[in-house]
Parts: C-alpha cells; sequence; structure tokens
C-alpha cells in the first residue's frame, strides 16, 4: 500500500508517494529527494542538525514523520538562497565565519532564520543564545554564531523598516 | 600577502546553502549496499552461541559475515594488531563488534543487527580503574616511569608535604558527523574508499592488509569531517575495513556509517585518569619534589593509549621547573571502549595533574594562586639562545623532567599581560567582596597557564608531503597529507601557496586528501597539520617559483632573486608580466609546472624507553582567567567570564586561531565540568546519547569571553613562524575547573580544601561545598 | 505494509484505536527512526483531531486540547496562575521541540521528568479520556500510574486537559535544575502556585518532579503555608515537609541523595520568587 502526500518544498509542490508510512522527514530529504544540505546528526531531536522550517516554524527533520505533515510548506537549506544571492543569514554566517566543521551549520542556519521569525529573541545576545540552544556545534563556535545571528537579525529588521518607510 | 589575513573557512559559502559534501552525502551507485554491527551487550563473556540464521532471515539483508567467516580476522589497531575487526569467540567490552550484516538499507541492515541468538558466559569484567588495578591489569606488562632527580628525598627533606588524588573523567567526542566509511570497488579487485578520517593513510594501510592487497591498490580520499578532535585517528578503520571486506565478497559499493548511540557505544572516547601526587614544598609554596601516579583507564585494546599516556607524562610538568620529579604511569586494560586519540592527547590530563597540585599548594600555604605559580614557573627565555660553548651556560640549563632544555618560556610575560588586561586582581578583590555579602551565590575566580609540547612524540610521523600543480591559466591545484576537519587547515595551507606565488587564495584550488596524491602521510593530529603541511606546501611552491624565477631570470639576464613575485604580478628586470602570463609562457618553454614538496621535523630525537630527549619541536603557550558562580544549595554553575591570551606565534590566521582557540576552552571547560560519562557496573555506557551526555551548548558559553593573541614570532623556524594551534587552547578549560574549586573553598572557612574532582557536575559541586562547610 | 491513519474526528480516532496501532502526534518522544521497531503497527496520527486541538476558556476553567503543541501554551493569553506551566513550556528541550511536541504527548509518555507535570499538578488539572466505553474525567495525578505508565485503558486516547477556574487563580512558578542551561532532561524540578488573600496564603499548591517515578504534590507542606505570609512561605519549607512525597531515584543525571536535597531548595526557590513577585 502506498502513502501519498503532497509537500511544497522549497517553493515546489511536490506528489511523494511513500512505500512506507513510518519515513521522517529528514530521511525523506535526504535519501529519497537527495536534499542532503539537511544534517543527521543524533536522529533523536537532541542535536538540531536536522532543523528545517516545517509552514514556516523551526522543528527537527529527525522526529518528524512525512506523512504527519501532508500539505505543509517546508524550507531546506537548499532554498534559501535565491540564486546566487546568499539569504542574509547566511551571508551574516559567512561573514563572521560562524563555524568550524560545518557540519551543524545548516540546521543552525535554519534555526536561525527560525528564531527572527519568532520575533522574540530582538538583537539580545542573551536571548539569542538561549534561542539557538537546540542547535549543538562540537567545535564551539558559538561567538561567530552568536555574532551572525545578531547581524542578521539587526540587517533584516533593519531592511524591513527601509522597505516600509519606502 | 595571502598569510597572516583573517580570510573565513574555504567552504564557509558551502556550508550556509547545504552544497558541503560529508560522506553521508555522496551520491552513490544504486546497488550500493549499507553496513551495521551486531554488538556485544556484555562487557566480558565467552560466546557460546552465535546464532546469525534470524539475522539472515531479515528483510533486506544481503549478506551476514561473522567471525567464522574471515580468515585470516583482519586487524584494526592502529598499534600492537590487537584488535580483530570482530570478536573471535570472547567479547570484550559492551558494544564490541561480534558480526556484520550487509543489507540493502541502513534501516535494514541495523533492524536485522538485533536479531542474533548469542548466548554468552559471563566472565570477571574490570570496569573501574581501581578494579583493573587490583587485578594488576596492565599494557606493557607494567607501569612505566621516568624521573629527574630524587623526588621521595626532595619530598621528605621538604619543609612541608602533602598528598592528594583527583580523580579525571573520560570524554565522548561528539563529533557531529559520526564515523562514516564508503568503499567502491574498481577493476581488477582495487578499492576506492571514501572515509571520515583525520588518517587517510592509515585506512590504506588498514584496507589493503584485510584485503592482501599491495597499499597500491587502495586509494583513499577524504574532502572534510564533520569534526574528528582525534575521535578520527584510528576508530575509523572498523568501518572501512567492514566495507572493503563486504564489498570484495558482494562486489557491490558498501557503506557504513554509525547512529549516534552505536558510535557511542563502540567507539573509543578520552582516557579517564586518576591522579594521586605527593608534594613537599616550601613555605612560600615553591615546589621541592613531586612523585605523581597516573591511573589511565584504556579500554580493551591497546589503541593508541601508550603514546597518550606518554604525553600525560610529558606534561606533568605544565609550565614549572621541578627538579625532582617522579612519574609512575599505569595503562590499564579495561572492559570498557577502548580509549583513544582526544585533543590534547593525554597531555590535559598530565598538566590537570600538577595545576591540581598548584591549586592545593596555594591552598595549603594560604598564598594567591597566581603568586604561587610564578613563584614555579620556568625562566623567561631571554633574546638568544644559551651558547653552547659555554659550559656553565649549558649547566644551568633549565630542562624538563625529560631532560628537554626550555629555551622559548614566555609565560612570565604572558601572565603578565594577561592579569593586567582582565583585571584578575581587581577582580579577585570584588569575588571576595561579592563572597562577603552572598551566602547562596559564590564567586570563584583562577587564571591557570597552559605550556603544550608539539610534535608527535613517535619521531617518524614528523614529516609531510605535498603536491602542487600549476595549470596553463595560472589557477593553481592544492594537494597535502593534511586532513581537514574544521580547523581550517586547508584554507591555511592554501594561504601559504598563495603567498608562495604572490597571488591570491582564491587562485588556489584546495582539493581532498587523496593518498593517490600524496603517499605516506600521518595523521592530522597532534595539532602538526599546519605545521608539517603547511611547510611541505612552502616546499613545493619554492620549487615552483625557484623554476619560474630562473627562467624567466634567463630570459632578461638577471640573478633569480631579483625575480618579484606580488599582487599576481611578476616583477623581472624592469618588466612586469601577470602571474598567468608568466605560466603560459614557461609552459610553451617546457618548464615542469608540477613539484612535490617534503618536510620533516628537525632538531627532534626522543628515547621513550629512558623517558629523555627533545620529543617536541617548540611549545606553545596561553593562558586563561576564568570567573564562575556556584549556587551553594543546589551546585548549579555557570562560566561567567572568561579572558584569555594564547600563543599562536605569527597567526597564519588570526580569525582561524581565534575559532580555534574559543573552540578549544569551551570543549576544555565542558570536559571538566557538564560531560560525564557514567558505566554501570555491569560495563554498560548509560550515556550513550546526547540525551543524557551534555556537551556544551551555545546558552553555556560565558556571557563576557574576551579573546587575544600573544603577538609574538615562534622562534623555531616553522612555516612563516606561526604556532599549532588545534590542541593547547584546549586545556586553557582547567581554569574554569580551579575557578570553580575557588568558588566552593569560598563556601568554607578556608581550613579545608575543596578537593573537587572532575567532571564538577552540580553533584560533585555540592558535595565539596558540604565537604569544606564540614556538614 | 502497515498502515497510516490521521483520523479527523475523535469518533473516527476511537474507531481506529479499537483495531489497535500506535498513537502519534508531535513525535519528539516517539524517535522515529532510531526506534523504528517500536512503530511496528498501524500509526495513527492524532494532530488534526479536531477535539484535540486549541485552547479556550470554557465555563468551568480552561480547556487545553491534548494535541496542543508547547509553542502555543507560551504564546496563549493565559492568567498569572499559568505562569508555572508557560515557564516548563518555555525549558522542553529547545524550541525545536516546543514547536511539535504536544501537552497530552508529555502527559501520556509518562516520564517521571516530564516538564509539564508539576504545573498542571498545581492547578488541579483533570484529563478528559475518551474510549469505546465513553468518556471519563480523571485528576491528572490518578492518571499518573507511574514510571512510563497511565491509567489510560486499551483504545482509550486522551483528548483534552482541564483546569477548572477555582484553580486557575493566584500566580504560578516553575524552577528546573538540569546539567545544562537548555536542551536538558531535568534533576529535578518544581512547580507551585500561590492564591494570596489579605496578605496571607490562602491556597498553595506545590509539586515536585523527577524526584520520583511520578510528580507529587506535597500537601503536607501545603497545609503549613495555608495562612503565612508569602514573604515567610520560603522560610517554612523543611525537609520534613518535603521529603514524604519523594522517592527520588538515581540515574545517570544524578543521584537520590542530592536530588532531595536540590528538591527542597527549589522549592524554597520557587515560593521565595512568587512571594517577590507578589510584591511588586
Amino acid at each position: 500500500m502506498s502513502h501519498d502526500l503532497t509537500l511544497t518544498i522549497n517553493g515546489t509542490r511536490q506528489q511523494i508517494a511513500l512505500d512506507d508510512p513510518r519515513v521522517t522527514l529528514l530521511d525523506l530529504l535526504r535519501e529519497r529527494l537527495h536534499l542532503t544540505g539537511t544534517k543527521k546528526g543524533c536522529d533523536r531531536g537532541q542535536c538540531g542538525a536536522c532543523t528545517v522550517l516545517i509552514d514556516g516554524r523551526r522543528q527537527n527533520a529527525c522526529l518528524a514523520l512525512a506523512l504527519s505533515h501532508d500539505g505543509a510548506e517546508i524550507t531546506t537549506i537548499e532554498g534559501l538562497a535565491e540564486g546566487d544571492t546568499l539569504h542574509p543569514v547566511q551571508a551574516a554566517f559567512v561573514a563572521e565565519d560562524g563555524m568550524q566543521c560545518g557540519y551543524c551549520t545548516p540546521g543552525q542556519v535554519m534555526s536561525a532564520v527560525g528564531l527572527i521569525a519568532e520575533g522574540r529573541a530582538g538583537t539580545d545576545p542573551e536571548r539569542i543564545r538561549e534561542g539557538m540552544s537546540g542547535n549543538l556545534c562540537r567545535c564551539a563556535a558559538y561567538s561567530g554564531i552568536t555574532r551572525a545571528v545578531l547581524a542578521a537579525a539587526e540587517e533584516m529588521t533593519t531592511t524591513k523598516g527601509e522597505r516600509k518607510t519606502a | 600577502m595571502s598569510v597572516a589575513k583573517p580570510l573565513p573557512h574555504d567552504a564557509a559559502p558551502l556550508h550556509v546553502t547545504g552544497q558541503a559534501r560529508y560522506i553521508d552525502d555522496i551520491p552513490v551507485p544504486a546497488n550500493t549496499l549499507h553496513l551495521a554491527f551486531g554488538l556485544s551487550e556484555r562487557a566480558h563473556a565467552k560466546v557460546t552461541v552465535l546464532d546469525l540464521g534470524p539475522v539472515r532471515a531479515a528483510p533486506g539483508v544481503v549478506a551476514v559475515i561473522g567471525p567464522d567467516d574471515l580468515s585470516p580476522m583482519p586487524d584494526c589497531s592502529p598499534s600492537i594488531h590487537d584488535e580483530p575487526l570482530l570478536a573471535m569467540g570472547e567479547v570484550h567490552y559492551a558494544g564490541h563488534p561480534m558480526f556484520i550484516v550487509v543489507a540493502e538499507s541502513h534501516l535494514a541492515a541495523r533492524r536485522a543487527a538485533r536479531l542474533a541468538m548469542v548466548t554468552y558466559e559471563d566472565l570477571p569484567a574490570l570496569i573501574t580503574i581501581e578494579q583493573a588495578l587490583a587485578a594488576n591489569s596492565h599494557f606493557e606488562g607494567g607501569p612505566v616511569t621516568w624521573q629527574i632527580g630524587d623526588a621521595a628525598a626532595a619530598i621528605a627533606g621538604a619543609p612541608r608535604v602533602l598528598k592528594g588524588s583527583i580523580e579525571i573523567g573520560g570524554q565522548e567526542h561528539f563529533y557531529l558527523e559520526g564515523q562514516a566509511a564508503l568503499v567502491l570497488p574498481q577493476e581488477g579487485g582495487d578499492m576506492v574508499v571514501h572515509s571520515s578520517t583525520q588518517h587517510p593513510t592509515e585506512i590504506q594501510h588498514k584496507v589493503s592488509e584485510a584485503l592482501g592487497l599491495p597499499m597500491n591498490a587502495v586509494r583513499v580520499e577524504v574532502r572534510r569531517m564533520g569534526g574528528g578532535f582525534g575521535g578520527k585517528e584510528s576508530q575509523g578503520n572498523h568501518l572501512a575495513v567492514a566495507c572493503a571486506v563486504a564489498a570484495r565478497a558482494t562486489g557491490r559499493p558498501c557503506k557504513m556509517r554509525y547512529d549516534r548511540d552505536d558510535d557511542m557505544m563502540i567507539t573509543g572516547k578520552r582516557h579517564a585518569f586518576r591522579i594521586d601526587y605527593h608534594v613537599g614544598h616550601d613555605d612560600r609554596g615553591r615546589i621541592l619534589g613531586v612523585e605523581f601516579l597516573q591511573l589511565a583507564q584504556c579500554g580493551w585494546s591497546a589503541d593508541l593509549s601508550l603514546p597518550v599516556c606518554d604525553r600525560a607524562m610529558l606534561h606533568a610538568d605544565n609550565a614549572y621547573l621541578i627538579e625532582n620529579m617522579r612519574i609512575e604511569s599505569h595503562r590499564l586494560r579495561t572492559n570498557t571502549q577502548s580509549a583513544t586519540a582526544y585533543r590534547g592527547f593525554g597531555g590535559p590530563q598530565g598538566m590537570l595533574g600538577i595545576e591540581r597540585v598548584l591549586d592545593h599548594v596555594a591552598f595549603a600555604v594560604g598564598r594567591e594562586p597566581l603568586e604561587v605559580r610564578r613563584a614555579n614557573f620556568y625562566g623567561e627565555a631571554g633574546g638568544q639562545p644559551p651558547d653552547p660553548r659555554d659550559i656553565s651556560a649549558q649547566k644551568k640549563q633549565q630542562v624538563t623532567p625529560y631532560r628537554m632544555p626550555v629555551e622559548d618560556f614566555i609565560l612570565h610575560g604572558l601572565t603578565a599581560r594577561l592579569e593586567e588586561s582582565s583585571a584578575y586582581l581587581a577582580r579577585k578583590a570584588e569575588v571576595a567582596r561579592w563572597n562577603a555579602a552572598n551566602d547562596v551565590l559564590k564567586k570563584g575566580i583562577a587564571l591557570t597557564p597552559v605550556k603544550f609540547g608539539i610534535s608527535f612524540t613517535l619521531t617518524w610521523l614528523n614529516q609531510a608531503g605535498a603536491l602542487v600543480h600549476v595549470y596553463q591559466d595560472g589557477s593553481v591545484h592544492l594537494n597535502h597529507g593534511g586532513t581537514e576537519m574544521g580547523q581550517g587547515l586547508f584554507q591555511k595551507v592554501a594561504q601559504v601557496a598563495a603567498s608562495g606565488f604572490g597571488i591570491g587564495v582564491e587562485r588556489v584550488k584546495i582539493t581532498a586528501t587523496d593518498t593517490g596524491k600524496v603517499p605516506n602521510t600521518s595523521a592530522t593530529a597532534a595539532s602538526s597539520g599546519s605545521d608539517l603541511n603547511g611547510m611541505a606546501v612552502k616546499a613545493a611552491c619554492d620549487t615552483l617559483r625557484g623554476r619560474l624565477a630562473e627562467f624567466l631570470a634567463e630570459r632578461h639576464q638577471v640573478s633569480p632573486a631579483e625575480v618579484l613575485f606580488e599582487g599576481g604580478r611578476v616583477a623581472v628586470g624592469g618588466a612586469e608580466y601577470g602571474f598567468d602570463e608568466v605560466i603560459a609562457m614557461a609552459y610553451q618553454a617546457r618548464i615542469s609546472l608540477s613539484a612535490t614538496g617534503f618536510y620533516a621535523t628537525p632538531k627532534i630525537t626522543w628515547d621513550r624507553v629512558k623517558g629523555q630527549g627533545r620529543p617536541f619541536f617548540y611549545f606553545a603557550y596561553g593562558a586563561a582567567v576564568s570567573e564562575v558562580v556556584i549556587d551553594r544549595l543546589t551546585g548549579e554553575n555557570r562560566i561567567l567570564r572568561c579572558d584569555i591570551l594564547h600563543d599562536a606565534g605569527a597567526s597564519l590566521n588570526p580569525a582561524i586561531d581565534m575559532g580555534q582557540i574559543e573552540g578549544g576552552y569551551v570543549q576544555g571547560a565542558g570536559w571538566l565540568t557538564t560531560e560525564e560519562l557514567v558505566w554501570d557496573d555491569r560495563g554498560r555506557l548509560r550515556t550513550h546519547a546526547p540525551s543524557t551526555y551534555k556537551i556544551p551548548a551555545c546558552s553555556d558559553r560565558p556571557r563576557v569571553f574576551n579573546v587575544a593573541l600573544w603577538e609574538g614570532a615562534n622562534r623555531e623556524e616553522t612555516v612563516y613562524r606561526s604556532k599549532a594551534v588545534g590542541e593547547p587552547p584546549f586545556m586553557l578549560g582547567i581554569s574554569a575547573l580551579m575557578a570553580l574549586s575557588d568558588a566552593v573553598a569560598a563556601c568554607g572557612d578556608g581550613t579545608v580544601y575543596p578537593d573537587l574532582q572532575a567532571p564538577a557536575t552540580p553533584e560533585r559541586i555540592l558535595a565539596a561545598v558540604k565537604r569544606v562547610r564540614g556538614d | 505494509m502497515s498502515a497510516w491513519h490521521r483520523p479527523a474526528s475523535l469518533t473516527e480516532a476511537i474507531g481506529l484505536l479499537a483495531e489497535g496501532g500506535v498513537v502519534a502526534a508531535g513525535c519528539t518522544d516517539l524517535f522515529p527512526a532510531t526506534r523504528r521497531q517500536a512503530l511496528s503497527g498501524p500509526v495513527i496520527d492524532l494532530t488534526r483531531v479536531a477535539e484535540m486541538r486549541g485552547i479556550s476558556e470554557t465555563r468551568g476553567g480552561w480547556r487545553f486540547g491534548a494535541a496542543v503543541r508547547w509553542s502555543e501554551v507560551l504564546s496563549a493569553a493565559l492568567p498569572p496562575a499559568f505562569d508555572g506551566l508557560k515557564a516548563a513550556a518555555r525549558e522542553v528541550g529547545s524550541v525545536q521541540i516546543q514547536n511539535a511536541g504536544t501537552l497530552g504527548g508529555n502527559l501520556c509518555n509518562a516520564s517521571p521528568a516530564a516538564d509539564g507535570v508539576p504545573g498542571l499538578l498545581t492547578l488541579e488539572a483533570e484529563v478528559e479520556l475518551a474510549g469505546p466505553a465513553g468518556m471519563r474525567r480523571l485528576p491528572l495525578a490518578a492518571f499518573l500510574a507511574g514510571a512510563r505508565r497511565t491509567a489510560l485503558a486499551p483504545g482509550e486516547v486522551l483528548v483534552a486537559i482541564h483546569v477548572p477556574s477555582h484553580a486557575a487563580a493566584g500566580r504560578g512558578a516553575f524552577l528546573k535544575l538540569g546539567a545544562r542551561r537548555y536542551l536538558v532532561i531535568s534533576i529535578a524540578m518544581v512547580a507551585a502556585r500561590l492564591v494570596v488573600k489579605g496578605g496571607r496564603i490562602d491556597r498553595a499548591a506545590v509539586a515536585v518532579g523527577a524526584c520520583g517515578p511520578v510528580a507529587s504534590r506535597l500537601p503536607a507542606l501545603e497545609a503549613a503555608l495555608a495562612g503565612i505570609a508569602p514573604e515567610d512561605a520560603a522560610a517554612a519549607v523543611s525537609e520534613a515537609l518535603v521529603a514524604p512525597a519523594l522517592a527520588p531515584i538515581g540515574d545517570v543525571r544524578g543521584d537520590a541523595e542530592y536530588r532531595g536535597v536540590v528538591a527542597v531548595e527549589l522549592v524554597r526557590r520557587a515560593l521565595r520568587g512568587l512571594a517577590a513577585e507578589g510584591m511588586r
């Protein structure tokens, strides 16, 4: 018995047939859709390497059953940049060198995008550190990560403001 | 010049877009098979029945390889051939691989691996250091002892004496990318191996040995690792060998990755230690003699334990000139995961031993710990090394307990600068005021130094090779023996290459480490990556630049020394060319545009049996001030502030070096605070998931974190006078433990030493608080 | 190949459950990939069941659908009595977990360290269950039968959590102690709620979690607190008033004695915090 679902992944609507209903969103992305930017770190929701946005909210793809999210919009690390133009969060992670080995980076970036969208942390470094605590970085590039999120949050707020006044 | 620029990691744009590929991201042929190990559930037992029938019958299983299916059994040990790929009749730890499942999918393999019917006959298991010591369960037949002077006599004659002991926990690497390997069979039985390894040549060696092939039939490629920290120096052997064996048996590509819990159950970790000390000192805290008993939990096989324990002994002095020292090192065999390399490689444990002694002595004599530390420091290096013809100078030369002259000591100047920049004394007074006014939250502050020896202690490993091609269009293709695991080696080495040609780093293509391009490489370990490979690359670039200079000099009738490569241009005899023009001309003139480079570290000699010689080319230095707060009633704690001054010589890339320093400190502080490994009394690791094993998160980073680089070149001739930076900053984390000890001491009346054990979990802190309060 | 269902109504869900299967909601405790064997039967995803969604004020108090996510609790406009529950919501795993995990899942999973339980106990929460035999209501304390055990009968499902109006009074607080600042499973945790009238504690509700197979209220302490001034509450806490309600377990996160000591201190602090809040 095949299970059909529809997901809009990085803006593209896709009909997907699963032969096994228990496939996680992470395995679906990585193994069937070959979107390997989303990483598998612990497979139990404790490291954040697999963070994606589901309907705009950050979640661990390793804990999400794909079928549960039939109809949802999924944004992965591959869907952030517009062509060659990096998303402000991505650009900030490069500029602030918010990484070492890079394995946790896609999850960090997605989590930061989610955090900024939640609008609760603002530009308070302490709130940002709290809000990013679901994403472990064993290299402990936390200074660069915090700087990057701050810079991106500031830039995105300014840009929004400018747009409003324009 | 490209060197010394604070450039970000070369792959940063790939990481932030998810394009950077790790082993599990490499597209594989459709017929690829997936492997999983079946694991022992017992710590030590005879396997009387291993029925793999249900495993073979499970859905998706293509083959099952048990101990009887391999003859001879491949070995996975990096040292003394004591690690068969699969347990042969006897299991030595809970998590010991017993058989290999080869299946159509990763999940099918994993699921089937749990279906074996095993009957065990339990044997006595040694889980703890104390059990192994009582059973006289040693590697190398017994303890290793090195000494200088006469410690026993010095202690006996000392005005004051103290004894103590510190337990030091191990540490899980928790590289975010788990161990992984992919083996692709080639024509004629050759193999191409993709491995997440710090040591491609070792993988090549082990795979070729397992298959009975010459090393030239196996090629290993490593683009990057998602973290290594020493955990991928030897622990990847099993996956690569298993995949190779399965690939030969099935003729299909084979891939294996450990899930997190398997990774934590199977692979080795940092060595847990217990260090007992017996110290003779004077009233000012000058140490006159020390006896150390270093007890190391090595796990079931030798792995790298011998050099790890050697390095612990080699750092038993840290920054202190102690003329009478005896170190007795026990390398204990236990029925636990085989402890392995981990950032610092035993150095952190050895160094913590002596820092604990200094803390204890300072407490005993009631003096400011920094002053006591200073009173014991080696003498500061002068401007010039001592004149070897001057016998009196030689006589006075200060040496380590292993008799290596200490000629580059800078910690007097460095700690003075840090003391000032961190306002150490003023804050110490502030902490005392706070503690007087607050009953529940108590603060502590400590400054600890680091002196870390740089070079592999196995002297022959201190070599590296490089291969540099320049193509007709002037673009550069760079290969060397080092591997990238986030430490920024590739970017640093690319900067060296770019500087060699006077071009921008964007002209240099950084490629995967490949045993087919650079052979016989050493592990990227011992912080040596940029020292060794940077020099090898520089040598290759120097050769190429020499050829180009000679060619242009002849054309322009000048001397080759007058040909200048800078800013992407080449100036010669009043003329100027673009670098790519020169390359095009050289190509047409039939000049070879490819060169190898080689480097062997000079000056080092080491007799490990006697424990004497010069094992290190130089020392890297640093110091940190940590300020912490503890909750006297719950044991909860935070690092409030950290100030670091670290010596990276003339930094090849200050941005990358600062990242290494911050990351090293946080990882080191994690080791000594939140990261606790727990085995139950049956030897099963209970902390095998991130829910129970706690590495520092973003919110655990100190709120105030000031990191600066010491400005001073390496006095030895290293690549652009830089210093190694991978491991030394890890030990700056010791300052966090000493600050916690200070905070605990503040809960008492100053008569009882806190005797804080590591890791200082809330529970241990609370126990220490009770101790000093006499509750 | 096993089946997958996502019922839209309670009736449909109960019908499916009658045939057996694994219940799924936020999946944060299910570890779908690593424990896939546990998911071998049909999976019944409850996140779309209308009756299990939303937070609303009812005539009798407040109703939380069992499939309400932690992030919904955090952003809901609730009276100060729920401050403890909200503080717990903020400390459940990470934001990623709070966006997926449900209140009902937390209760049904019945971990001794479940973050939601102590707060709900102080709110006198009742659970609404539905099954083939119809609906029933149970006090939360009766629902939690032990470590990883609940009073759910076969085929029965948790539909909603009710907080009666009388318990939605006063102000709540929650404290959790773990080895790390965030992303931790508790070593010990405490929830408290005080109703103050005329400068005296009119009613006190205090519960401790992660210090026994199930979280529990501290009736002896609550009685001792009644009638005293809030600022004297912390001083009234003694080990004798707390310890009898606890049965701390030793595990890799902390030994039993340590948990007991810490629980007493956390209770004091929660009460001290509430007293300070009240005086503002």
